[in-house]
């Protein structure tokens, strides 16, 4: 092709194809450039013996970062009690999600307002949230044990070991309002034919949740269980904030989660390669459950027709 | 209209539920509202004991409040205005253009929407030292521009409810794809393009671990100086002043929900006209 006739000698259909290429430039060179090398970069250097002042001289040391994962105990008690975490928090709070979406869902006064009530508290930046949190859940000065004052509920230390985890749960499931706005969304898509009829047919209220509601719900319900694990799984952030200090100093604690572990062994010990070891573990983790959930997903999710476009 | 088989039982328990969850949900709001009005050093309680604002000029002064606000300002704005367009542009080439590979390149940005984001940082703290682009903003200009996967993927999902005869009517017209694009389906997708912005403020303004990660204290934005710095007594800092955090995060959230209750009807709106189902 010569540059001349460039314009012309071009079909309709690859000009569409050289607009397309264009277009989508921006997004693929910075995807590129700046996840796509970063990640395999990663890789490499979880195969080396890199700790943050000697990059230039890092060498190879094979899987050692990755034997040395399996045999780190505060890394495997982390991983515990991550698992524990997802398996004890996703039910509870797809479930939670699924009640306050149907409560929401009913021919109410003010609906609206409940509405934005649910959700606020997902706006609310993480960083408020468990500054909001610790304040509530301070021992001596915290405002929960002051209400629970007068009901006559002895004060509890809800950042201690026995209450940490079902601290950060209760914040978790505060915060999780979009979840419930996409249940609602979908109780919304159901049609109400469905009720109507088995109204008619003499079907008790329980009984039409349990054969139309769960049922017609499962793909959303799927959705939010898969998201569920993925960021439960990848939680840090607010465990650290909750706990401060505390939670950094003794490795060994009830929110101590996997990804903390990783944090930790990065910015308070410069272990590199060990950090990006433990995170690699932790992507593999999560790529194999998404798996076996999208595979599980065809004996469970109701799909009422072949997904389209 | 009560329903056919909703008693006024069930009625009066469905109400008691929703009061219930509410006051559950706003409590910690409303607790740490009384909080921040309250005497510095004085116990919690669940009314404020005066209407104290002292707390709140404290939480501007106590730490360089305004420095790190206009840094948040900073962030926000180069990481919006970039994202929102470079989404969308993304976006629409997704969904209406015809090009080999396009399914495969779709699949590959909805890969990496799972992809755990730290998985990806460490190794980028160390390629930004090495090109010299830490402790600047120029990585959340160069994210802008890449747009984000999600955003990519709502605007492609309301490009494709729109008719073809518009895109074919236009090229009648002679108009280039690019013009197609910038005068007719860019104004229509405003609904979209103001639920992405709305996002990505709210995003952008509570994300406080990256900064923490690639800038130093000088240019934290508020999320950051707030977590990390924190309101302590002088020569103590360990010792918090709680009622003055509880006032700095609430100035903290305020943007973010101011910008919620203007934008309420635009998110609505835009995630459903995006078809956002199951």
């Amino acid at each position: 092709m010569k540059g001349s006739g460039l314009a012309l000698n071009l079909t309709e259909k690859s000009r569409r194809s050289i607009a397309f290429y264009l277009m989508i430039s921006p997004w693929f060179v910075v995807f590129v450039l700046f996840s796509l090398y970063p990640l395999f970069y990663g890789l490499y250097l979880s195969f080396t013996n890199y700790i943050g002042l000697n990059l230039q001289t890092a060498r190879w040391v094979g899987l050692q970062n990755y034997k040395n994962v399996f045999t780190d105990s505060d890394a495997l008690y982390a991983l515990g009690r991550t698992v524990m975490l997802t398996a004890v928090y996703v039910p509870i709070s797809t479930l939670v999600g699924l009640l306050l979406a149907v409560l929401l869902n009913q021919n109410v006064r003010g609906v609206g307002i409940y509405r934005t009530i649910f959700y606020l508290p997902s706006i609310v930046p993480l960083v408020s949230a468990a500054l909001m949190w610790k304040m509530m859940y301070a021992n001596q000065t915290g405002i929960l044990n002051v209400a629970l004052k007068p009901l006559g509920m002895p004060s509890v230390n809800w950042l201690s070991y026995d209450y940490a985890t079902m601290s950060l749960i209760i914040t978790l499931i505060w915060a999780s309002g979009s979840g419930i706005l996409i249940n609602l969304a979908g109780l919304k898509g159901i049609s109400k034919e469905l009720y109507e009829a088995a109204s008619i047919d003499g079907a008790p209220a329980l009984s039409r949740f349990v054969r139309i509601t769960l049922p017609m719900m499962s793909p959303i319900l799927f959705f939010n269980v898969i998201m569920g694990i993925i960021h439960t799984l990848q939680l840090y952030i607010l465990p650290i904030l909750l706990s401060g200090n505390d939670l950094l100093m003794a490795p060994i604690r009830p929110n101590y989660v996997y990804v903390v572990h990783a944090f930790q062994q990065v910015f308070a010990f410069q272990r590199f390669a060990y950090g990006m070891a433990l995170l690699w573990v932790l992507f593999t983790v999560i790529l194999l459950m998404t798996l076996v959930v999208f595979r599980s997903s065809r004996y469970w999710v109701h799909y009422e027709m072949e997904q389209e476009e | 209209m009560t329903e056919a088989g909703t008693s006024r039982w069930s009625r009066a328990l469905i109400y008691a539920l929703l009061l219930i969850c509410s006051l559950a949900f706003l409590f910690p709001l409303f607790a740490t509202l009384s909080s921040s009005l309250n005497p510095r050093g004085s116990m919690p309680s669940l009314l404020p004991k005066a209407f104290n604002y002292k707390n709140y000029v404290d939480a501007t002064t106590m730490i360089d409040f305004w420095k790190y606000l206009r840094n948040s300002f900073v962030i926000n704005a180069i990481s919006v205005f970039t994202s929102t367009f470079s989404s969308g542009l993304v976006g629409y080439a997704f969904s209406r253009i015809q090009a080999p590979g396009r399914k495969l390149l779709f699949m590959l940005i909805l890969s990496t929407m799972m992809l755990p984001n730290i998985v990806i940082q460490i190794p980028t703290y160390i390629l930004l030292q090495k090109y010299g682009l830490l402790n600047s903003f120029y990585p959340w200009l160069i994210w802008g521009i890449g747009g984000t996967p999600f955003f990519i993927f709502l605007y492609r999902q309301f490009f494709s409810t729109i008719p073809k005869e518009l895109e074919e009517a236009a090229r009648m017209d002679g108009c280039s794809i690019f013009r197609t694009y910038w005068n007719i389906f860019l104004p229509l997708s405003i609904p979209v393009m103001v639920t992405v912005a709305i996002m990505n403020f709210q995003e952008k303004w509570g994300d406080a671990i990256v900064p923490f990660m690639f800038l130093k204290q000088a240019k934290y934005p508020l999320a950051t100086a707030l977590t990390n710095i924190g309101y302590t007594v002088q020569g103590n800092s360990e010792l918090i002043v709680q009622e003055v955090t509880a006032a700095g995060s609430f100035l903290f959230m305020l943007p973010v929900i101011v910008v919620f209750f203007f934008g309420q009807r635009y998110l609505v709106e835009g995630t459903v006209s995006a078809g956002v189902k199951g």
